[in-house]
């Protein structure tokens, strides 16, 4: 869990907010204005600027809801928000996921959110070396976004119906 | 075999500029890395690097100037530098320089990381 409190969700002010599919076009105006809306809190807003990229294109590959560009590039669909609190920034994504993936994914988080520092990059180098590349990528996007943040992942999982859930994961980012 | 050369554009900023020249032998990567299917970016210039081992077999000199890299092409670059690690194995001489903005901490750690997994010698540098 994040610890951001009840009072603090109020006084949140929502930086961005979007749902349709994920381009990368749209995704990088997107980190483009994440990365320059402002002068200060800049290292945080390195950190969420590269977790915004990561995440947003773990939804873009990975979302069961999507678009086909001229019946052959694969766009997914999905939703993020990114809020900012008085001491962090806060950056969800949700997106719909298979069934039995969910529970792959809440495992991962689990694993991550265990994981210290040291543990994290012992994990990172191992799967980044047996990931078998290609379109499967590094696989080691969760990780890196703990790894940064230095905070636990926070993630949801609703069901859709038998086969399909949405998978919800939030990651704060320290102003400081 | 010939030189490879891709110019950045400011409405693709998630493609990186690329110039690879066998003459010189050197090879450099820059600006930012996150584009879609990035192996099939990546694919040809892991092709370039392996005939370059195998055919030029001359010294070579890797520049790396990528401000960021998203996972994915983490993988790649893990990818290029193990190319050149089996050359240096096979009595290549090679030089891998990764320029970093000192503003940015964890692209230090990242290199260390890349050292550990490849086995190259990877020389840090700032912009």
């Amino acid at each position: 869990m994040t610890d951001i409190d009840m009072v603090e969700i109020i006084n949140s002010k929502t930086i961005l907010s979007y749902k349709g599919p994920f381009y990368i076009e749209l995704i990088s105006v997107f980190g483009t204005n994440i990365r320059n809306f402002n002068d200060i809190y800049s290292n945080a807003r390195k950190k969420l600027f590269k977790i915004f990229i990561e995440l947003s294109q773990n939804v873009s590959n990975y979302s069961e809801n999507f678009h086909m560009v001229n019946n052959v590039q694969r766009i997914g669909v999905g939703e993020l928000f990114l809020k900012e609190f008085d001491t962090a920034y806060s950056f969800t994504t949700i997106n719909q996921v298979k069934k039995t993936d969910a529970a792959i994914l809440a495992e991962r988080c689990e694993i991550v959110n265990a994981s210290d520092q040291l543990k994290l990059r012992e994990l990172k180098r191992e799967q980044r070396l047996n990931s078998p590349g290609e379109k499967f990528g590094a696989r080691i996007g969760l990780i890196q976004a703990v790894m940064l943040s230095r905070n636990h992942l926070e993630y949801k999982v609703e069901n859709i119906n038998e086969n399909f859930s949405y998978f919800s994961l939030t990651v704060k980012i320290d102003k400081y | 075999m010939e030189n490879i050369i891709l110019t950045s554009s400011p409405s693709t900023p998630y493609f990186p500029e690329v110039n690879f020249d066998i003459d010189k032998g050197v090879c450099e990567i820059s600006g930012e890395s996150y584009m879609e299917e990035t192996y099939k970016f990546y694919l040809p210039l892991i092709n370039w690097l392996k005939d370059y081992v195998k055919l030029i077999k001359k010294p070579l000199e890797l520049n790396i100037k990528l401000i960021y890299l998203n996972t994915s092409s983490t993988k790649c670059v893990l990818d290029i530098l193990e190319i050149l690690k089996d050359f240096e194995d096979d009595s290549g001489q090679v030089k891998v320089n990764w320029y970093y903005d000192k503003s940015d901490p964890d692209m230090v750690d990242e290199v260390e990381d890349f050292e550990a997994e490849s086995g190259i010698k990877i020389e840090l540098k700032e912009f």
